[in-house]
């Protein structure tokens, strides 16, 4: 009995190719509307903004091609300058900032705060990030007006502060704390993770060779979260590029043109003189930017891990 | 020896401090923040005195201001925008992972790649395109484009936890593509899915350039532009804007204060993915 069910059994053919392929196509079904959304919104916007950056459109006309007009009239534009200095400035300033802190708070708390307290430190460290940067800059706002709070403090102490927002160098210092205040707890979350996974029995093995805390810092620490390091670094320059929040808020870019960055001029071009045309080709600038800078970074970390640094 | 030891017990104690300072330093202005909402102050500073429980200028905003309407606002698209982005970035991180899809590295690498690109580059063509079909001041135009390469790349890291001996045995058993999808799998990355909605929310609650570019009606303004108006118009009137900072704060810390562990663990993945 047993035999003959078995024998009826084997010549069923396997439709091994109909099956992998119908899997491909319900896979398909899947990904589809991720891929077009995303292909909508994020590629095929990009060509657009390329497009419109060699045209001159205010929104009433039908947009008009005028060719590199838009990117000529940028060199001689002296905003566009200032607001690219600001903008490297910035990237400069705030994504080593951030990421020392981070990495150095992280390596802390994970070697010497393994307790309730390191735990709540994180927690607390963490809640900028969830801010709003509007509400943010607000508060700050108040920290760092002209009778604020940082001038109260340096009164008390008998020293007369400065004008905090009214002076541009003080004023992009002000963007930039504000910018890293906010986004530490971020990075020390990411970093932490990374830190607790790098093996103990490595640190005891050096503590053991008389390795002092910096040095197991520098020669375990630092190059066991490298993939980590360079996530963290995109992140932080992606964000950092777009600054955009605390600038409106806070300075309105101000005083003069001293705190103004590309994404900043990028949205006044477009949505307060309506010249599309000319905020494309600010956007493409932006968008070049980032790309360069990305690929050094790449250069940078892969030259250095030969194997497989970036881990994507 | 015990004088490395003695100076290693310094140092440590030198750190720990500058821990509680930096502590410190991160709530201060968001307490002084709270504090300031609930006193009539003009100048920057206020003495304890001046603080007083009666919500004043939380029930001016409210009642005066469009706050309530710009509350429901962010509400509503922070909800609907969580809802859908968790549902497409489920679907793709499912086909991404367990399925044979052609060339499937390669569009996910395309797909990943559009992370790099900083969001003012497609602001312009984003805001043309609502404007031509017509959405502008519409909550579609505010959810529809917060989904995004991150949460994909989220849910697939996930689904790489689901067994596929549990997908094949679905199937033997005759159960349907969309059974296996709903009853199987997405119950098995729950914990994925509550990350994913945290981000998403605390993402598009704070979410201030595009909502600013899409509406130019009052009567659907998120938080943040309605707060960035009232500071604007309010310059002098401290705790009014303070009292609206509080309320746009508030949302995202309690779901904070409850949810913690799941807004952590979605971040760190961010940096421990392969």
């Amino acid at each position: 009995m047993r035999n003959g069910e078995k024998t009826r059994a084997l010549p069923v053919k396997r439709p091994l190719m109909t099956r992998k392929r119908r899997q491909a196509l319900h896979g398909i079904a899947y990904i589809m509307p991720a891929c077009i959304i995303i292909t909508m919104f994020c590629i095929v916007t990009i060509f657009m903004a390329i497009y419109y950056s060699f045209t001159e459109y205010n929104m009433i006309n039908p947009p008009e091609f005028v060719a590199l007009k838009n990117y000529t009239k940028l060199l001689s534009d002296k905003a566009f300058r200032s607001a690219l200095v600001n903008t490297v400035k910035y990237v400069v300033i705030t994504v080593p900032a951030q990421v020392c802190i981070s990495l150095g708070l992280a390596a802390f708390l994970s070697e010497k705060l393994q307790n309730r307290f390191g735990g709540f430190a994180r927690s607390v460290m963490f809640i900028p990030y969830i801010v709003s940067g509007i509400a943010a800059s607000a508060v700050w706002d108040i920290v760092f007006m002209r009778n604020g709070l940082i001038n109260a403090a340096l009164g008390q102490v008998g020293v007369k502060g400065p004008n905090w927002l009214g002076d541009g160098n003080l004023a992009f210092l002000c963007v930039c704390i504000v910018a890293i205040w906010k986004n530490i707890g971020y990075f020390l979350v990411i970093y932490y993770a990374g830190v607790q996974g790098v093996p103990r029995d490595q640190h005891e093995a050096a503590t053991c060779d008389g390795a002092t805390p910096l040095q197991r810092f520098w020669y375990i620490t630092v190059p066991s979260v490298k993939p980590i390091t360079y996530m963290v670094v995109t992140l932080s320059i992606i964000q950092s590029f777009q600054i955009f929040d605390v600038v409106y808020q806070l300075t309105y870019g101000g005083p003069g043109t001293s705190t103004m960055t590309l994404a900043y001029i990028i949205y006044q071009a477009a949505f307060k003189d309506w010249k599309m045309g000319y905020a494309c080709a600010l956007a493409v600038v932006l968008l070049v930017f980032v790309l360069i800078v990305n690929l050094i970074q790449d250069l940078f970390f892969k030259e250095k891990t030969p194997k497989k640094g970036a881990g994507k | 020896m015990n004088r490395t030891k003695r100076r290693q017990s310094m140092a440590t104690r030198a750190g720990v401090v500058f821990v509680a300072a930096f502590m410190l330093l991160c709530v201060m202005p968001l307490v002084y923040m709270v504090l300031m909402s609930l006193t009539q102050s003009d100048s920057p500073y206020f003495k304890l005195s001046d603080i007083s429980l009666d919500f004043a200028n939380y029930k001016t905003i409210l009642v005066r201001n469009n706050y309530t309407q710009a509350i429901l606002n962010s509400a509503i698209v922070a909800v609907l925008a969580c809802l859908w982005t968790c549902f497409i970035s489920a679907l793709a991180g499912y086909g991404f992972e367990k399925k044979p899809i052609p060339h499937k590295e390669l569009i996910y690498k395309i797909l990943l790649a559009t992370m790099m690109i900083p969001s003012q580059v497609t602001l312009i063509p984003l805001f043309l395109i609502m404007r031509e079909i017509n959405w502008l001041n519409t909550y579609a135009a505010l959810v529809i484009p917060m989904a995004g390469a991150f949460g994909v790349m989220m849910m697939r890291s996930f689904m790489k936890s689901v067994p596929d001996v549990l997908i094949e045995a679905a199937q033997i058993d005759g159960c349907s593509e969309f059974f296996i999808f709903f009853k199987v799998v997405l119950p098995l990355v729950r914990p994925a899915t509550i990350s994913l909605t945290i981000f998403t929310f605390v993402a598009t609650w704070n979410s201030f350039i595009w909502p600013l570019v899409v509406t130019n009606e009052r009567s659907r303004y998120t938080l943040p532009v309605a707060l960035s108006l009232l500071a604007t118009n309010f310059e002098k009137n401290h705790g009014l804007v303070m009292a609206g900072s509080t309320i746009t704060f508030l949302v995202p810390f309690i779901l904070y204060c409850f949810l913690q562990k799941q807004f952590v663990a979605g971040i760190a993945l961010g940096g421990v993915k392969e």
